[in-house]
Order: C-alpha cells, then structure tokens, then sequence
C-alpha cells in the first residue's frame, strides 16, 4: 500500500490548521449533530470542547451510515482520546470492512494502540472480530495460517511482558488457538513453558496450558467437562502431564496452581488420586503426631510434632485418604487444615468434614 | 494465640445452635427503615466492652504459618501486599487521624465520608471523566446503590435519573453508555437496577419493554449465551445482565423470528440454553471463565451463580449445571489470611471489590446447599436436589467414565455430566458458614476505606477510592453481616414429574423451557444480621442488606417486579 493512502486511512488526523473539524474543508458538508445533556442530568461530564466536537461528527456520520476514509480517521482520533467507548470501535470495525481495507494493516495499527492501552478492552474484541474476516481468506493456506500464528504470538507475548496476568490478552490467546487450531503447535506449548518458567504461580499460563493440552480436539471429547474424566486424553498426555506438573510442585510446594493443576489432570485421566500419594506425601510430614523426631513421648499436643510444606497437599491428601475409606486419617487432615496451616478456610474445611460423613 | 479471637483460636468449637430454626416464624426482614434498630436488640456483645487492649487474633497480624523461599513476581507482590495490609489490620498503624478504632481494633464505617464521596460522583464529572463517557450508568448504579447500603434515601434522585435514563435509551431497545449510544447490556442492566433504586412508576415507565424484549431478542446467540451489544463480544456478563433484566421488567421469554437463536422450535425462549452456556464456563479448578476455555475468575462466577439463580432455584439449578464440591473449593481458596479479603484467580491478590463478585457467591451456594428445609431433605423425587458430588473426583471418575457429554443437545449432555455422579452422596449443608466472615469484614474496615476526607471504598491500601469499589466492597460488607435463606416455594416446578426418579441418570432431565421462571423468583430470601462467631464491627457500622441475586434492596426487587407483574405479560407483545 501506497504511503500517502495509508495517511488517508492511519495517522492522518482530522481537523483544520487550529485542530477544530469545524474549520476543516474535508468536514465542511458534515452538520454535526450536539447532544445537550438534560437539565438536570447525573453523573454529567464536562466534555472538553475537542471531544465534544469529535463526537458530534462521529454521530452525524454514524447516522448517515457513511464509511469512509475519514471517518475511520475520526474514529481514530477519538480512540485516542477515550479508547472505552465501544461504540467508536464497532463503527470502526464497519468502516474497515466497508472499504475492504487490507486487515493486517488495521493489526499493525492495532498493535500501537493495545501497547498504549493495556487494560482496555474493545481493543481485543475489534481484533477478534478481524481476525474472523481474515481466517477465511488464509484458511486454506497453512503456510499463510503459520506465519499469522507466529506474528499474533509474538505481538501476545510484548502484551505479556507488561502484564503477565491480563485477562483480556489470555482470553484472546484461548480464541486464537481455537481459530487456528494451535493445539498441536510445538511453539505454542514453548511459549507457555517459557512463561511458567519465569513465574510459576502465573495461573493463566497454567489455565492456558490446561486448555490446550486437553481441549485438543485430535482427542478430547468434545464437550466434555472441564471437571470430568475424559476418556479420548491419551493415557501418555496425562502420563507428561503429571511429570511435567510434579516437578514444578517441588519448586514451589505451596504454590496453588501447580496443585489445582495436577488434580485437573488426575480427573481428566481418570487416574485414582491415590496413585500420587507418595508424591503428595513427601510435603506432609508426622500428621497428627504430638513429637518431632527425637522429641519425647507424651510432651506435646496433637500436631506438635507435624510439619506441612504445603496446605494444598495436606488438602489433596485428605481427599486420598477418603477415596481409600481412611476417613479417620481424612479427617484429621482437614481438622489439622482449619486448626492451625489454613485458619482462614476453617469453614470450608469443617464442611469437608461434614462431606466426609454423608459421602461414604 | 494469647491474643487469638474465639473464633480463630478454637476454630474446632462447636457452634452453639442457630439462632434460627424456622424461616417464617423467626425470620424478619431487614429492609430499608426498620434495619438498624431491630439489630440493637438481639445483639448482644457487652462482654467485649470489658476488654481494654483491641483483641486482633494472630491470624490477621502474622504471615501464615507455611513460608517457602523460592521467589518469583507473584510472590514477591503477594508479600509485599500481605505486609502492607498487616500494618492497617494490626491497628498499630496510627498515623491516620480521622480513624477511630473500636475495642476489636476495627475502624468504624466511616459513613459520612463515603456519603460525601457517593454525592459527588452523582454531581457533575469534570473533563478527567471522559473515558467514563461510555459507562455512565455505571456510576449512577453503583453511587445510587452504595448510597442505599449506607441507609441514605436516594429518591431524591429520581427526577435526575428519569431524565438521564430518557437520554440514553435507544428506540430499538436497550440503553447506551450515554445519548446516541449503542444499546450495550452492561449498561442497560445498570439503568434498569438504577431505577428500580429510586423506585417508582415514574421510573419504571421510562423504560421501553417492548423495544426491550426485541433488543435482547436480537443479542440472544445459538449457543444460549448473548452478545453484550449487536456485533459486541459474548460473555457470562451478558447472560448475567440479560437474565437480571427479563426478570426484573418480566419480559416474555419468546423467541422472535428476528433472533439469531430463532429455529423455528416452539419450546426454544430466551432461556433457552442459558444454563449450558453457563456450565461451559466452569474450568478445572471449579471456578467460572468469562467464556468457555479461560482462567477461572471471580467476577464471572457471581455472574454464573446469579443466572443460575435466575433460571431456577438454586438448590436445583446450580448442581445440575456446575460441579459444585469444585466450585465451593476454588471459591474458599479466594480468601487470604493475613489480609481476610478475597482475590480475583488464584495466585492474584485480595482486591476489596472482589468482596462482592466472590463473597456474593456464599449467599447463592449456601441456598443451593441448604435448598430444602431439613425436614424433607430427603424426601424422594425431589431430583437434584442437593444432589452433586463430593470430593474425590477422582475416584468417581476411575469408578468408570462419567458422561461424556457426546450427545446431540448440549442441555443432555452437560445435565448429566453435572448429575449423574449422584452415587457420591448428597453434599452437606452448609449452616456454619463457608468463608470467614471476620476476616473479611476486617479487611474491608481496615482496608478498604479511604481514610482521608475523601471517603469512598478501594481495592487495597495504596489505591484511591472510586465508585466502583465504594458499591461492590459495601456490597461485600453487607453479605458478611448477614445472613441469607430462600424459603422454598410451595410447588417445586420439577419435583411432580412422574419421570422424576431418584436415580438421576435415568430420569428425565428437564430441558430449559420446563422451567417456569417465575416460581423461585417469588419465593422469599429470608434475611438476619448474621450473629455466630465474633462480631467485630459496631452496631451502628452495618450496612443494609442487599438481594443475593440482582444486588439491589429485595424491597426494590419486589416493587419493580410487582409493577410490571400487575401490567402483565402480555403487554408488550
Ligand atoms: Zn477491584
């Protein structure tokens, strides 16, 4: 594309030589339409006059139902100034499909914009709803469907860097997986790994890798719980999955996610939680007993002598310990869980306690 | 421990009794005026005004007992919070002199302050606000309902909100961010709860149902959930505010050929498929996805829990649709100690205004636990009820693969996944209470308020106040205090079902236009100050009770309903 046409579509600006749309010749045939709030309005805003005036030819075009190259300039200076109004970004996206614009350029434009705006985010629906128009056009071409994956995820991971945990990225990444079936995708899993790496409490890496790995529809029934058995996993991806997950637990024991992970993967397999029990184990030390090592018989109050590494092994134990009907041992785990290693969950573990006595 | 809270040190103490054995005998409302007062009466904490020195209990003034050395990002800002949060809950934290602590070593609700602060985000918005410019309605809904939580009338606004509400409504149905908006759900159901707020035919008149009921037709997806706005994402939200605003206006749930979701079936209405969309939503740690394939996240399992609770009474809907010994795990794994408050996700920190989209969901689980009256908790053919699975997934799951969901309607499918590992047992109700309700009040009170003139309520220490928080960390504050009950309604709609067995995986499983949507939503949410455990707060620092689905007084709840209930259905067809 031409530079001087991309200016007409990207950074072009509006207004005349004093900024204004009013004294602009390219807005002169536009009678913009001002809205007056109602006497007595709430929450009234003080619109700064730019604005006020941006948003007034915004409704006379949006009325008109025109899309053109200036309007999408409109929308581009108002983005810039409130980039929450969705109504702007819808009225974009009709402009950039109404004049066909090449879509990887409204991405790249894009980019700037997300990088400016981290926690905004029509900007992540306006960039799904491009890449619905574009997947069509590359789906036959997996070179072409590579090479995108590799540029969304390379653009994912700079939004990462700022913000490890951003919902709105995360939810993007889950869609664009799905759309252009990245499951298998060695690079994928990678830079899901990297990320686990570099923090391994960032759940949302975690919860992502839990989705790709069992949402993979080269097995996983589809529609299958989240929380339930899935005969189609292969028993090999649960197998890896239970190395992969255990060896990240003995970095960081009392890491949730690492644990909430493995259980995942425990009822996905259909495996009995008791087969990890001597990995669990390891983090609960002497349960119950009134001594440590060495100490003497009888000196000590119930749990004296206990070390827990981590609450949620103690918790998966509990759960072990009832699959196998030790309800006793269940339940002192879970007594010793609201007693004195997780007091703020003391409800929570005497109703586990009560779930033990109408569940067997 | 020498300074441990009853509570917090013999955590193992059985509770006396509960104050409250039959719902309509003993059960009194608290609802707009008579509140406070009544409260005066049957509390009694005179012992604690013996103590000298503020009782804090350790729990709140010590890290947790399992420490571990090694240290990446999400530690390091777990600890740096936890720290800083301790120097406000330890009380030693002098340095603020408009706050006054009681004997608990609790400030008091600064009121007045927050009063003050809600007032002004009504008033005109300097030009700072302009990135609000799309969600205005917002800030009417939560300054308009934090304002009722702290007891103030706020009909005085009525005129103003009629005529801000008129600016912003579409003719197509819906109400925008501001004039000239596309209608947006979000928005739309903070409109609608606004006026219900200020009450009043008036009020209720501004809104076009028939537009409306077109509107949400045209949102209504295939799959069951809606799109926020025409063209605009699909979420929980959406099925959320949908749900809230076709109850609340009682809108017909017909299905108009304009829908998307139009099929040409005759059983298929607005419902329709709502509670799969729902249950897609679940993710392996038990918590609730804004959609399907996302990380667990608390503000969407409110949404969740409130749809559910919309389409039919939760004791029914919730463990049919969601696997609850899951959900109630990842919803208790929120709450952190010292802080006391909840966070968002796992391994994300305690945010004030989480103490709503989190605490809120108790109310709702613990009336799917409690559902039935204990006298016929198991009776036969009640279905569902109360029925989910308990613990040990895992175990179930090795028994032999549960449903695998393969079949043609999602609603089967998901159904019976949810239920067919009834053989589990029934799950416990849960009379004690599943979060700690001191804890959170203590990080709300100690941290959560702004403590200079400003007022207003924040996320955390370190962050300004805004009407956001100020609406959603009362709205957790009076969840605490109180304590919710949903009598059953006399005809349970599903229970008389000759196919009903109770052997749920050969039943008969209802498909959504079963549902009558009205019969649960007439039944009563029985509401007391909560009174077990330590009370660490002053009488006169409760806050009002709000409805545990639409997050609005129940009085409110009941006038806008009944309003539209006397025009009819059929009215605006
Ligand atoms: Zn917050």
């Amino acid at each position: 594309m031409a530079a001087e046409l991309k200016k007409e579509l990207y950074g072009g600006g509006v207004g005349g030589e004093d900024g204004k749309l009013s004294t602009d010749p390219e807005w002169a045939d536009v009678e913009p339409v001002v809205l007056q709030e109602p006497e007595g309005a709430l929450a009234a805003i003080a619109y700064p006059d730019d604005y006020a005036e941006a948003m007034a030819y915004l409704r006379a075009v949006m009325q008109a139902k025109e899309h053109s190259p200036r309007c999408l300039r409109l929308t581009e200076h108002i983005i810039e100034m409130n980039p929450a109004h969705y109504t702007v970004w819808l009225y974009r996206a009709a402009n950039v499909f109404a004049l066909n614009l090449p879509i990887l350029d409204e991405i790249t434009w894009l980019n700037e914009v997300a990088l400016q705006n981290l926690k905004n985010y029509q900007i992540w629906h306006h960039r799904h709803l491009l890449v619905e128009n574009y997947h069509p056009l590359i789906a036959s071409d997996p070179a072409a469907i590579s090479a995108f994956a590799a540029s969304e995820r390379a653009f994912i991971a700079q939004m990462l860097s700022e913000d490890t945990k951003n919902y709105h990225v995360w939810s993007y990444r889950s869609y664009v997986v799905s759309k252009l079936g990245l499951f298998d995708d060695a690079d994928e899993l990678a830079a899901i790994e990297g990320l686990i790496d570099k923090d391994v409490r960032n759940n949302s890496a975690w919860s992502h890798r839990f989705f790709l790995v069992f949402s993979n529809p080269a097995y996983a029934t589809p529609g299958a719980a989240a929380t339930a058995y899935d005969a189609g996993v292969p028993a090999e991806v649960v197998d890896r999955e239970i190395e992969y997950v255990t060896g990240k637990i003995r970095l960081a024991p009392q890491n949730q996610s690492g644990w909430n992970y493995l259980r995942g993967v425990m009822v996905k397999g259909g495996r009995k939680l008791a087969s990890v029990e001597g990995f669990v184990s390891e983090f609960v030390i002497r349960l119950g007993e009134e001594r440590s090592e060495g100490g003497k018989e009888g000196e000590g109050e119930e749990g004296e002598g206990e070390d827990v590494l981590s609450t949620h092994a103690l918790d998966l134990l509990a759960e072990i310990y009832a699959e196998k009907g030790e309800k006793e041992k269940a339940d002192l785990s879970l007594r010793r869980l609201g007693q004195k290693w997780d007091r703020i969950r003391v409800g929570y573990w005497e109703w586990r306690r009560k779930c033990l006595e109408v569940g067997a | 421990m020498a300074a441990a809270g009853p509570r917090t040190s013999t955590p193992q103490r059985r509770r006396p009794a509960p104050a409250i054995s039959s719902p309509s005998s003993k059960i009194r409302e608290i609802e707009e005026d008579e509140g406070e007062e009544e409260t005066d009466k049957v509390v009694d904490f005179s012992h604690a005004r013996t103590m000298a020195e503020p009782v804090i209990p350790d729990l709140f003034t010590q890290l947790p007992p399992v420490r571990e050395g090694y240290l990446t990002d999400t530690l390091d800002v777990q600890l740096e919070t936890a720290r800083e949060c301790m120097k406000f809950l330890d009380g030693l934290n002098t340095r603020e002199p408009l706050v006054t602590r009681n004997e608990h070593g609790v400030p008091k609700l600064a009121r007045d302050r927050h009063v003050r602060f809600l007032h002004m985000a009504l008033g005109n918005l300097p030009g700072g606000f302009l990135v609000a410019d799309a969600s205005r309605p917002w800030f009417l809904y939560w300054s308009l309902s934090a304002l009722v939580m702290l007891g103030q009338d706020v009909t005085s606004y009525r005129d103003g909100l009629i005529v801000t509400a008129r600016s912003m409504q579409n003719d197509t149905g819906g109400f925008g961010g501001g004039g000239r908006q596309l209608s947006h759900l979000a928005t739309t159901y903070a409109v609608v709860l606004s006026l219900a707020l200020v009450g009043g035919g008036e009020a209720y008149d501004v809104i076009d149902r028939k537009a409306m009921w077109k509107w949400l037709n045209s949102l209504k997806q295939p799959d069951g959930g809606f799109q926020v706005c025409l063209g605009g994402e699909e979420d929980i939200r959406g099925a959320y505010c949908a749900s809230v605003i076709i109850t609340l206006l009682r809108l017909p749930l017909d299905l108009s050929p304009e829908s998307p979701a139009y099929t040409g079936d005759s059983n298929a209405n607005l419902f329709t498929g709502v509670a799969d969309y729902v249950s897609r939503c679940q993710t392996f740690e038990g918590g609730i996805s804004g959609q399907p394939n996302v990380e667990a996240h608390g503000a969407y399992a409110f949404c969740a829990l409130g749809c559910l609770a919309i389409l039919d009474h939760p004791s029914r809907s919730i463990p049919r649709y969601l696997d609850v010994p899951r959900l109630v795990s990842w919803l208790s794994s929120r709450q952190y100690a010292p802080e006391g408050g909840f966070s968002g996700r796992t391994n994300k920190l305690v945010d004030g205004c989480y103490s709503h989209w989190v605490g809120g969901c108790f109310p709702l689980i613990e009336a799917c636990l409690n559902g039935n009256p204990p006298s016929d908790r198991h009776r036969p053919g009640d279905g569902d009820g109360g029925v989910g699975r308990v613990g040990g997934g895992g175990a179930l799951a090795a028994d032999g693969p549960a449903a695998t969901a393969t079949t043609t309607t999602t609603a089967t499918a998901t159904a019976t996944t949810a239920s067919s590992s009834g053989r589990g047992g029934r799950l416990p109700p849960a009379e004690d209470g599943l979060f700690h309700r001191e804890g959170l009040i203590r990080y709300i009170l100690c941290c959560c308020q702004d403590t200079t003139k400003r007022g207003g309520l924040r996320d955390k220490p370190g962050k300004g106040s805004d009407a956001y928080h100020s609406c959603y960390v009362l709205s957790g504050l009076s969840s605490a205090q109180h304590q919710w009950e949903l009598d059953d309604e006399p005809r349970p709609p599903l229970a008389e079902s000759p196919a009903e067995t109770k052997d749920a995986e050969t039943s008969k499983i209802p498909s959504d236009q079963d549902i009558d949507p009205e019969a649960h939503l007439e039944a009563v949410w029985a509401v007391l100050p909560y009174l077990d455990g330590p009370r660490v707060f002053d009488n006169d620092d409760c806050v009002r009770p709000i409805h545990p689905i639409y997050a609005i007084p129940q009085g409110s709840v009941r006038a806008i309903r009944a309003y539209f209930g006397e025009k009819g259905q059929g009215v605006v067809l």
